[in-house]
C-alpha cells in the first residue's frame, strides 16, 4: 500500500491501532501478531484481527514473555515482521533481555548485518487502580536501553500512523498506548506521521507545554483553560520519543521562551528530564524562565484512587505550572 | 552409510575438528602472549558436537550459539580469517569488529549469531524456525546452548512454544559438565537434560557428545523430523570442557576443575578411521590455513572510529 492510501475510518485510539495492523497485514504477508490473548484482543489494539486473518497469523501465546518476545526477535531476523502485543508494557520487564539486550543490540553487534523489524505494543500509564505493577510508563528504560524506537500516541491519528510506521520500520519499535485513551475520539487525517514526528497544537506564543501520552491530552485541556485567561499556551505532543522530535520541541520553546514538560513516568531520568536537559543545552539563550518539569514523584503508582490521582500530573497542575512560568 | 561414505565424511569431519582445535589453540596462545583483547571462551574438546550437528544442516538453515561458540561457527562453514579478525576487533571481521568473540554472526552463511547471555539464543532459534516455515524456505534452525542454559527460563519457554507450534527447530544442549565455574550436577536437578523434553511431549535424545558419528546420526534424525513438519527435538550431547570457563581465569578462579576423564573426540575419530597418515596430513593443511588466516587478520586495519556511531539504528 502506498503512503497516499486512504487513511483509516477508525475514530478511536485502540481501533485505529488495530486498523493500522490490519492494513499492513493485508498488504504484507510477513506481518504476524503474537501475544497474550490477542485473538480476543483484550487490550484493544489487536481486536478483530484473528477473525480476518486467522489463528495462523494472529496467535495467542503462553504467558512466557521472554519466550515469545525472543521468538519474535528470531522471527524478525528470519524475515517476518512480528507485532507482539505484550498487554501491559511493564510485562516487558520479564522480557527485558530479549527486548533490550538482544533486539536493541543485534544490528549494532553484527556490524549492521542483521535487522530486527519487531513491534512491541503495550499499554502504559495509570487507568484507575491497577496499582504499581500495571500502571508503569517505562519510556526512560526503553530510551536509555538504546537501539529501540519508541512511540506513545495520544490520538487516533497518531496511533494509526505511528503504528503503521512502526510495522514498516526496520528497527525494533515499542508502541505504547494509554489505557485511559483507548476510547479517545478523533479522526485519522490523510497526512501521515513518521517515527520522530511530534504534533503541535494548539499553537501559542506565551508558553510551550511539552507532553507525552495522556499528559498531552491533559496539556491540551489545560491550554484551553489558559486561553480563557488570556495565556496562549502551545502544546507539543511528544508522540515520538525515539527519535526524539527535537526540531519541533526546540522550535516551539525558542518561540515562546518558556517550557513546562509533563510526563507520567517517575521524574528521575524521565523523558521530561531529558527534554529539560536538552532545552538547557540547546535553547538556553532563548529561555525567559526556568524550565518546569511535572512528573510522577519517585514512588510506585499507588492503588487507592485518591492516592493514584495525587501522584500523576493533572490538568489543573499543568495549567498552574504554565501560569507560574509565564509570570516568572 | 557405507564404509567408503563413512570414511569420506569422517575425513571431512576430522579436518573440521582439527581446524577448530587449531583455531582455539591459537587463541589460547594469543591470549597467553597478551595479543588478544577482551575475553575468549574456548571449545576445545567439544568439537564433535559442532561438527556432528552442522554436518546435518544445509545452506539456508540457521544456528544460534553461545559465548562458547567458535566451534559451531567454524563447523557451519565460517572462515577462520574473518573470525580471527572479528575476535581481534578488526574492520575485516564478520561484524566489522563490533561484536567480538561472543557476538560473531554471518547470517548469509547460516550463523545468526553467538550470544553473550546464557540462554539468549534459544528463543531466537525458535523464531528463526517459525520464520523459515511461514516463509516456506524449507529451512530449520538449531539452538546450541550449554547445560547452564538448560536452567534458564528461555529454555523451558522456547521448548513449550516450539512443541505447541511444531516448529522446525533442534535444541542442542552441549553438556560440558560446567556452567561457568560450577559443576552442572551441583546446580541441575533431575536425571538428565534430555529427559526434560518429555515434559513438553517432544523427543529428547542423549548422545555421547564426543562421538561425532553418534552426534551426527541423532542430529540428522532430528533435522529430518523438523523438515518433515514433525516438530522439534531436544538433543543432549554429553561432552567435556577441556579448558576453563575463559582464558586467563587462573588469576582468580583457582583449581576448581578436574581434568576430564573422557577420551579426546579427535583422537577417537582418528582411531575409528584407521588411517595412520590422515591426521598428520590434514593437520598440516589446517595449520597452514590457520597461520595464513591469523597473519591476514592481524595485518588488517582497525575499524574507522566513525564506526562506533554507526549501525545503532536502520
Amino acid at each position: 500500500m502506498s503512503a497516499t492510501a486512504s487513511p483509516s475510518t477508525a475514530n478511536r485510539l485502540a481501533p485505529a491501532m488495530a486498523d493500522a495492523i490490519a492494513q499492513e497485514m493485508r498488504t504484507d504477508p510477513r506481518v504476524y501478531v503474537w501475544g497474550e490473548d490477542v485473538t480476543i484482543g483484550v487490550m484493544g489494539p489487536t481486536r478483530g484481527l484473528a477473525e480476518e486473518f486467522g489463528e495462523s497469523r494472529v496467535r495467542d501465546c503462553p504467558i512466557s514473555e521472554v519466550g515469545f518476545v525472543g521468538a519474535a526477535v528470531g522471527a524478525a531476523i528470519g524475515g517476518l515482521r512480528p507485532v507482539v502485543d505484550i498487554m501491559f508494557s511493564s510485562f516487558t520487564y520479564v522480557a527485558f533481555d530479549q527486548l533490550v539486550n538482544q533486539a536493541g543490540r543485534i544490528r549494532y553487534m553484527t556490524g549492521g548485518q542483521l535487522s530486527v523489524p519487531l513491534v512491541v505494543i503495550g499499554s502504559a500509564g495509570a487507568a484507575g487502580s491497577n496499582a504499581a505493577q500495571h500502571s508503569e510508563v517505562p519510556t526512560a528504560l526503553f530510551l536509555n536501553g538504546g537501539g529501540l524506537r519508541v512511540a506513545f500516541p495520544s490520538t487516533p491519528h497518531q496511533a494509526f500512523w505511528l503504528t503503521r510506521a512502526a510495522i514498516r520500520s526496520d528497527d525494533p519499535v515499542v508502541v505504547l498506548h494509554h489505557p485511559a485513551l483507548a476510547a479517545a475520539r478523533g479522526n485519522v487525517r490523510p497526512e501521515p506521521l513518521a517515527l520522530g514526528d511530534a504534533e503541535v497544537g494548539p499553537e501559542g506564543d506565551d508558553v510551550s507545554i511539552l507532553a507525552v501520552g495522556l499528559m498531552a491530552r491533559r496539556a491540551r485541556a489545560a491550554a484551553d483553560s489558559l486561553a480563557a485567561e488570556g495565556i496562549a499556551a502551545e502544546v507539543v505532543d511528544v508522540c515520538s520519543l525515539s527519535p526524539m522530535p527535537w526540531e519541533a520541541i526546540l522550535a516551539s520553546v525558542r518561540k515562546t521562551g518558556r517550557a513546562v514538560v509533563v510526563d507520567e513516568a517517575r521524574l528521575t531520568c524521565s523523558v521530561a528530564s531529558e527534554i529539560a536537559a536538552g532545552l538547557a543545552e540547546r535553547a538556553f539563550d532563548r529561555l525567559r524562565a526556568p524550565v518546569r518539569r511535572l512528573a510522577v514523584p519517585d514512588v510506585p503508582i499507588p492503588f487507592a484512587p485518591s492516592l493514584e490521582a495525587s501522584v500523576i500530573p493533572s490538568e489543573e497542575e499543568i495549567a498552574a505550572a504554565a501560569r507560574e512560568v509565564v509570570r516568572a | 552409510m557405507s564404509g567408503t561414505a563413512l570414511t569420506e565424511r569422517g575425513a571431512e569431519w576430522l579436518r573440521l575438528m582439527l581446524r577448530i582445535r587449531l583455531f582455539e589453540e591459537t587463541l589460547a596462545d594469543l591470549f597467553a602472549k597478551g595479543r588478544l583483547v577482551g575475553v575468549v571462551h574456548l571449545s576445545i574438546g567439544q568439537e564433535a558436537v559442532a561438527v556432528g550437528v552442522c554436518a546435518a544442516l544445509r545452506p539456508g538453515d540457521q544456528i544460534t550459539t553461545t559465548h562458547r561458540g567458535h566451534h559451531h561457527m567454524l563447523a557451519r562453514g565460517l572462515e577462520p580469517e574473518p573470525m580471527f579478525a572479528e575476535i581481534l576487533g578488526k574492520a575485516t571481521g564478520y561484524c566489522r569488529g563490533k561484536g567480538g568473540s561472543m557476538h560473531v554472526a554471518c547470517f548469509e552463511r547460516g550463523v545468526t549469531g553467538a550470544n553473550g547471555i546464557v540462554g539468549g539464543g534459544i528463543p531466537m532459534a525458535l523464531g528463526l524456525a517459525v520464520a523459515a516455515r511461514e516463509l516456506g524456505t524449507g529451512g530449520v534452525a538449531v539452538a546450541f546452548f550449554g547445560d547452564g542454559a538448560a536452567n534458564q527460563g528461555t529454555f523451558h519457554e522456547a521448548l513449550n512454544l516450539a512443541a505447541l507450534w511444531r516448529a522446525p527447530a533442534i535444541f542442542v544442549c552441549e553438556n560440558n559438565g560446567y556452567g561457568e565455574f560450577t559443576p552442572s550436577d551441583r546446580v541441575t536437578a533431575g536425571p538428565g537434560i534430555a529427559l526434560r523434553a518429555g515434559a513438553y511431549g517432544i523427543p529428547g535424545v542423549a548422545v555421547d557428545g564426543n562421538d561425532v558419528a553418534a552426534v551426527h546420526t541423532a542430529a540428522a534424525e532430528a533435522v529430518a523430523r523438523a523438515r518433515a513438519g514433525e516438530g522439534p527435538t531436544l538433543l543432549e550431547c554429553r561432552t567435556a570442557r577441556r579448558r576453563g570457563h575463559h582464558e586467563g581465569e587462573e588469576r582468580y578462579a583457582g583449581t576448581y576443575r578436574e581434568a576430564p576423564h573422557v577420551e579426546d573426540p579427535i583422537d577417537r575419530l582418528e582411531a575409528s578411521l584407521g588411517d595412520q597418515s590422515l591426521r598428520a596430513r590434514l593437520e598440516a593443511e589446517e595449520r597452514a590455513l590457520i597461520e595464513r588466516s591469523l597473519a591476514a587478520a592481524e595485518a588488517a586495519p582497525e575499524p574507522p572510529l566513525a564506526a562506533a556511531l554507526e549501525d545503532a539504528f536502520a
